[in-house]
């Protein structure tokens, strides 16, 4: 079944929603692997035993810090979010969309591994998107490939924008590979829950796992709070939620109170950065998950999530 | 149904493409690239929509209500031109043209033909610089002195590749690729600009310039500076910060906030700091894709083919600041010799 609290990761990466400055503070500070362990084994010990990871390279270095320790290795569930659109972006300025595709065609700058994933799954200028897509979910998945896989998130960007273009086909493709390849539940990490709901249901994904930003505040939430309650209400679903604290700009008493008080919440993602703030969310976390509020379970196997 | 064609499905075509696709009554017609293997791409994602790689034969067949132009500079004019003789309304993506001359002939033109058009400044559709705006209008600050501003990013630490680095094809480099958004915010808040004096430097970059710094005096008296550069560290956004000083206080804006402090109380604004925070000024939109400011954008322009709305940031408007950036770079060539506008 789904973990109820998974500890946020973008703290560890400079991501901060509410101030920039903070985020570029902390990313310093967490430029210390050994500082992200120490969260991870802290959170551990208190029950938290699951984790969001992006493919970040700050990520390489943690996927295999946790493969040396046993305990984690064993016990930690990851969520994994591909693909790294941060990355993806900045090398479209540096160098255009079609020379990050001529460029990874050939392998000879930026990751030869990339060319060579291209190369061998693909095929040379191949034009057809689910091969791409499919090549591009293997070569983000395989630095992670050994840890304790749970779900695998496919980017808000990558969603919002096959969402966008209206392209349900990218979210049966996605689902089908997941789940047959990693054996992981297919997860949507999304900025429009609406919109997806109502287009997952014309790509025939049933009862989807889904991550969205939801609060008492309404920020990040879109098109509205309410809109978003009702899709809640309204349709089947489970939802991870994030940015429940609006960056740090709500309490957690507040907070919790209020994302619980909501249907179909399956579990929280939560970053922390510091300990005894940590002590204190996970406990709000679990004071206000009251277990008659939430749902039954996620299935463990992938494909019960699918029609 | 307000049918939408996009030239040039790079990262910023796709961002708008989606965004329009997704927005009630509006639907991705065409789209048009050079490059056949986005098309092909684009094609086996989504085959209801027509593919061209030659943009004036979609313009024509096509026949679109709207165009997108989101390619590299040096063919802003001459597309925003082929729409204009087919009275296409555009959104034309920052910046204009490669200098101000270059686009003369077709703002007089588009405001002759009184053609809707917008150029892609979206920053003044981020809530805490459109919430800076209407503060400077409240008037509470009293006279405007002096101002500093930044614009970074952590972007480039080696030779780049792509039309961005090539002079010809961009114009040139941090202040055109990027400033832009500052200068382009700076006007708006300050009005028309009478001076401007800059320095520039190119490092990892052969052609463009990678650090700029520049000062300028505006026409209703304040002054001020600006510093940019897409070769800084620690910005993994790109960030924009600004401070001014008036005489009855301070604002800062940057994206996350806006500070306002008052000696005494003004425009209903008490005195000591006032702050707004990015959660407060937030509000949802119809679709966000990569950011709600480029929905804020994407539905003022569809407002303004429609209904006729008026759009703040034309091609009169951005030809302002490409007027600036000339400025910019000719002053920089002498020294930081000043330069009247």
């Amino acid at each position: 079944m789904i973990d109820r609290i998974i500890l946020g990761h973008n703290q560890f990466f400079g991501v901060n929603h509410l101030e920039a400055q903070a985020g570029n503070e902390r990313e310093a500070y967490f430029s210390d692997a050994a500082r992200i362990m120490d969260i991870i084994n802290f959170s551990f010990d208190h029950g938290v035993r699951a984790m969001m990871m992006s493919t970040h390279e700050r990520a390489f270095v943690v996927s295999e810090e946790i493969q040396q320790d046993q305990r984690l290795h064993r016990e930690l569930g990851i969520y994994l979010l591909v693909p790294y659109v941060a990355k993806y972006i900045k090398q479209a300025n540096e160098k255009g969309l079609v020379n990050i595709v001529k460029d990874s065609l050939s392998g000879t700058s930026f990751q030869d591994k990339m060319g060579m994933f291209w190369r061998g799954g693909v095929g040379l200028l191949t034009k057809d998107f689910k091969k791409i897509l499919t090549a591009m979910i293997d070569f983000e998945v395989a630095p992670f490939a050994n840890l304790n896989l749970r779900a695998i998130f496919l980017h808000d960007v990558m969603t919002d924008l096959a969402l966008g273009w209206d392209v349900p086909e990218v979210f049966r493709l996605y689902a089908d590979h997941v789940q047959s390849k990693y054996n992981a539940i297919p997860a949507f990490c999304t900025k429009n829950l609406g919109k997806l709901m109502r287009l997952l249901a014309r790509a025939g994904v049933e009862n989807p796992l889904i991550m969205a930003s939801i609060n008492k505040l309404g920020y990040q939430v879109n098109p509205s709070r309410a809109a978003f309650e009702q899709t809640l209400r309204e349709h089947r679903l489970q939802l991870l939620a994030m940015s429940t604290l609006a960056a740090g700009y709500l309490k957690p008493q507040e907070a919790y109170e209020y994302l619980f008080s909501l249907p179909n919440v399956a579990s929280v993602v939560v970053g922390v950065s510091k300990k005894n703030h940590a002590q204190e969310t996970f406990a709000t976390i679990r004071h206000h998950m009251s277990p008659g509020k939430l749902r039954e379970p996620l299935p463990a196997a992938a494909h019960e999530l699918l029609a | 149904m307000l049918n939408v064609a996009v030239v040039g499905i790079g990262k910023m075509g796709l961002l708008h493409a989606g965004i329009l696709n997704g927005l009630e009554g509006v639907k991705l017609r065409a789209i048009a690239d050079t490059s056949k293997f986005l098309l092909g791409f684009a094609q086996s994602l989504k085959d209801d929509v027509e593919i061209y790689d030659d943009f004036r034969t979609m313009l024509d067949k096509s026949k679109p209500d709207a165009a997108v132009l989101a390619t590299p500079v040096f063919l802003h004019v001459p597309m925003a031109n082929e729409c204009l003789q087919r009275g296409i309304p555009f959104f034309l993506e920052k910046p204009l043209s490669l200098t101000s001359a270059d686009a003369e002939p077709l703002v007089a033109a588009v405001e002759q033909r009184k053609l809707t058009t917008m150029v892609g400044y979206m920053m003044r559709y981020v809530e805490t610089f459109a919430k800076a705006k209407q503060l400077l209008q409240s008037g509470a600050l009293g006279e405007l002195i002096t101002f500093n501003a930044t614009i970074y990013v952590s972007q480039l630490f080696k030779t780049g590749k792509g039309w961005r680095y090539d002079k010809k094809e961009s114009g040139g480099g941090v202040v055109i690729g990027q400033a832009t958004h500052l200068i382009d915010l700076l006007r708006w808040y300050f009005g028309p600009v009478s001076f401007v004096s800059a320095h520039t430097r190119n490092w990892y970059s052969q052609e463009v310039e990678d650090f700029a710094h520049a000062h300028f005096e505006f026409a209703g008296g304040v002054t001020g500076w600006f510093d940019s550069s897409w070769s800084v560290r620690h910005h993994r956004l790109l960030e924009v910060s600004l401070t001014l000083h008036a005489a009855n206080g301070n604002l800062m804006v940057c994206d996350d906030y806006v500070k306002l402090y008052l000696d005494k109380p003004a425009a209903g604004f008490p005195a000591g700091w006032t702050h707004f925070m990015k959660p407060d000024l937030f509000e949802g939109v119809e679709i966000d894709l990569g950011g709600p400011q480029y929905t804020r954008q994407d539905n003022a322009f569809i407002a303004a083919v429609k209904n006729g709305a008026a759009v703040e940031s034309d091609v009169r408007s951005a030809y302002e600041v490409q007027r600036i950036v000339d400025a910019i770079y000719a002053s920089a060539a002498k020294h930081g010799e000043p330069v009247r506008l």
